[in-house]
């Protein structure tokens, strides 16, 4: 090990300890998701080794082996701050030639759970399809080839997109990450299950073409070699070896680059005036005047461009569309599901001001009055109706037409709008009385030691809109109960319509006072973290 | 003018075991360039923010042009504009996006808010980034559109904590010059630095705090009383003027090899 080598994977050690040291929840944390990587990769380990001798043993393991190199290729996007020597351009002050440079940031990548998960389960991929002699000796060259490969992956990937992801926009993506992992897991979750139910012969096209393309193909030269085609072995190790080389020439190109070239992130772009954001003014111009139209616009406005805010809607809307419409298409959900819509959206009215972060102050020094804060409150609240109402009546309608329940439209959609008052008229008033600070980098929504406030605010909040809403449930059990009173269900529309109005603008009307009365309390607790 | 833009009488606050400001009184001058003056952690922000209605003070009472901060906070928020240090600005706005929702927010017509920002964005140099997201600003940008903001509403006294903090020369500049202009016009502005020369070119009224306390206040003469500078004269108020800078580094400079 040179002496370069040695420093960066100490300081790579050094990091980790120091990053466990600082509180017993991130040692935990750390605990908990080795053991579980661990025993994860083990578990496919033991498959991959029940495998052998299977016909399509050679299949599971090529593929296994590309997915998981497209997991290296991916992860470092959405994780930037993972690993803080994967950011280069710390590094860029010593004299360092790019060789031993490279030499030591690949070794420092090895260290970590990432690797020995990885480790691990290509020890199973490689291991899968050999058999002979000819088998065992290409299978630890081929282990080597392909996690080496792996690592030089994720590096690449990582440092041609530094700037990305040290830049705002890499950041703003960085917090939306968490939902595209979902929704990336529930195609892997369709495709497994359809594997499961047709075979991994299925897969052998797929695979065969893998087998020449590295990292991949060093583990078919694994079969060949167990299969005595040498030629083909060589071969395929060679496109791994030669792939290698490739992506660390690369990785050592973009990393001079880098290093070298000065960083364009601060540089004014030339004609950064020149777009035009005039296509919000058409909508702005239908909003009302004064204050609870600004407050309006500039809502809306951060529904789409904020990241937070963004992420919190875009999960409400597809919970509040999921739950309901998954449960009628699968035949199992009741019509009464469809709330689901309004309380989802409603949760949207809690911590309004948290939503602000320290910018709360602009708010705070315009509002001077009951009645200012009364207009800010109502400019939120009407934002957040413009989307909340259309929606929700959109998810009870498809909701009713999925269970050809019709005639409980009516009192679905009368609850469903009572809800979403009572959550309007709590949210606010908890927006007021337990505001909490909402974290802008990394995926945490609250400050560290205000976990419970939100707690307190979210939970109590929604356990008095149930309570407010008793009063509507308990008439529809009534009318379902006594003799023909389902005729009269219809009656619900209405009635919960003004209910929920009646709550909402008197929710308004009481948290208006007590935001006026405690701006500076507010924004102490907004400003944290 | 002799009324006072500014008066603040036993000011306290306290944060946990430690004093933050330790019962000022004070009364700034309107009409005058003011400079809040004092080394890092003296409780400057703490100070401007109480009196500017963000924080609640422990104990005391700040007017401002005769009305009390907090008991007519009406009379109070139409008359003063604010920059603070630290807080953030709604950065997902673009500039001028900012500018109309802060104008509005205080009921000003529309018509009236648009034609004001793009003065004030021409005169701040920020035409050219109008369009752009705040959040992208740099430093000097976010410190202009603040000011902007704080001006729109024409205040009569405004309160700027570090506005030239991170700011580079060109912006600070344009910055002086606008505060030069609105003075001029017979508001107030009071600001709070550490950076002496700067208090001392711009300033005609300093009030120096140290430690949560006021230490002296007067005219930039009567501060500077027999020394050459406002720096020299506030490290003597300081207590930091004789202190040694170490005779222990001896082996730093040119020529020695390690």
């Amino acid at each position: 090990m040179t002496s370069v080598t040695s420093t960066v994977v100490r300081l790579k050690l050094s990091l980790l300890r120091n990053g466990l040291r600082q509180s017993g929840g991130r040692r935990a944390a750390f605990v908990f998701s080795a053991v579980a990587a661990v025993l994860f990769a083990l578990a496919q380990l033991l498959g991959l080794l029940l495998l052998r001798g299977h016909a399509h043993a050679d299949v599971a393991a090529v593929t296994g082996t590309a997915v998981l190199a497209l997991g290296w290729a991916v992860l470092p996007l959405f994780f930037p701050s993972g690993d803080e020597t994967l950011d280069p351009t710390r590094l860029v002050l010593l004299p360092l030639r790019p060789r031993p440079l490279i030499r030591s940031l690949l070794a420092a990548s090895l260290l970590g759970i990432g690797p020995l998960f990885t480790l691990l389960i290509l020890a199973g991929c490689v291991l899968a399809p050999a058999h002979g002699p000819a088998g065992y000796v290409v299978a630890p060259v081929a282990l080597v080839l392909v996690l080496l490969s792996c690592v030089a992956l994720a590096r690449t990937v990582a440092t041609a997109n530094v700037r990305l992801l040290t830049s705002r926009k890499g950041r703003d993506l960085a917090v939306l990450s968490g939902l595209v992992i979902a929704v990336g897991a529930q195609a892997v979750n369709f495709g497994a299950q359809r594997l499961g139910s047709s075979g991994l012969g299925q897969l052998r096209p797929v695979a065969d073409v893998l087998s020449w393309i590295p990292p991949a193909s060093a583990v078919a030269a694994v079969r060949s070699a167990s299969e005595g085609a040498y030629g083909t072995t060589l071969t395929q190790l060679a496109l791994s070896a030669l792939g290698l080389t490739l992506l660390l020439s690369t990785w050592s190109r973009v990393l001079t680059r880098l290093m070298t070239a000065p960083d364009g992130s601060t540089l004014q772009p030339a004609d950064a005036g020149t777009r035009d954001r005039a296509g919000t003014g058409g909508l702005a111009r239908l909003l009302p005047g004064g204050r609870i139209g600004t407050v309006m616009e500039r809502s809306l406005r951060y529904i789409w461009r904020d990241p937070k805010t963004k992420a919190a809607w875009v999960t409400s809307l597809a919970i509040g569309l999921i739950v309901p419409v998954f449960n009628a298409v699968q035949g199992t959900g009741s019509v009464y599901f469809a709330c689901f819509a309004a309380g989802m959206l409603g949760i949207q009215m809690y911590n309004q001001f948290g939503q602000d972060t320290s910018a709360f102050w602009m708010v705070a020094t315009t509002i001077s009055s009951p009645r200012d804060a009364h207009a800010e409150l109502r400019g939120r609240a009407l934002a957040l109706l413009l989307i909340a109402l259309p929606y929700s009546v959109l998810v009870t309608v498809v909701t009713s037409a999925l269970l050809g329940a019709w005639s409980r439209l009516p009192e679905v959609l009368g609850l469903s709008l009572a809800l979403l008052g009572a959550m309007l008229a709590t949210g606010a008033w908890t927006s007021a009385r337990f505001p909490y600070s909402i974290p802008q980098e990394g995926h945490k929504n609250i400050a560290a030691g205000q976990g419970s406030l939100a707690w307190i605010s979210i939970l109590g909040g929604m356990i008095a809109a149930a309570l407010l809403c008793a009063p509507l449930i308990a008439l529809t059990i009534t009318l379902h109960v006594t003799a023909g009173g389902t005729t009269w269900t219809w009656l619900l529309l209405p009635t919960g319509t003004a209910y929920g109005t009646t709550l909402t603008c008197t929710g308004l009307r009481l948290s208006a006072p007590r935001t006026a009365s405690r701006l500076p309390e507010i924004l102490g607790a907004v400003s944290k973290g | 003018m002799t009324e006072a833009a500014v008066r603040v009488r036993g000011l306290w606050k306290r944060f946990g075991q430690q004093v933050a400001v330790g019962g000022i009184d004070l009364e700034l001058p309107a009409g005058r360039f003011v400079g809040l003056v004092g080394p890092n952690g003296a409780g400057k922000t703490t100070t401007l923010s109480m009196v500017t209605g963000l924080l609640r003070p422990d104990e005391g009472t700040v007017e401002i042009a005769g009305h009390d901060v907090w008991r007519d906070p009406v009379a109070v928020k139409a008359r003063i504009g604010v920059l603070p240090e630290g807080l953030r600005l709604f950065e997902r706005l673009s500039g001028r996006e900012l500018l109309a929702y802060s104008g509005r927010l205080r009921g000003l017509p529309g018509a009236e808010v648009d034609k004001r920002a793009t003065q004030l964005l021409d005169v701040l140099d920020l035409a050219g980034a109008q369009h752009k997201l705040v959040v992208d600003y740099s430093t000097g940008m976010r410190k202009k559109i603040g000011l902007a903001a704080a001006l729109l509403h024409n205040p009569e006294v405004l309160f700027l904590d570090e506005p030239f903090e991170g700011v580079d020369p060109v912006s600070a500049q344009t910055i002086r010059g606008v505060l030069e202009r609105y003075t001029a016009s017979g508001a107030t502005v009071v600001f709070s630095s550490h950076v002496m020369e700067l208090v001392e070119s711009l300033c005609d009224w300093v009030a120096v705090l140290a430690a949560g306390r006021i230490r002296a206040t007067g005219t930039l003469a009567e501060v500077r009383g027999a020394h050459p500078t406002l720096q020299a004269a506030f490290l003597e108020l300081v207590g930091a003027h004789d202190r040694h800078t170490g005779s222990d580094l001896d082996w730093l400079g040119g020529g020695a090899v390690r």
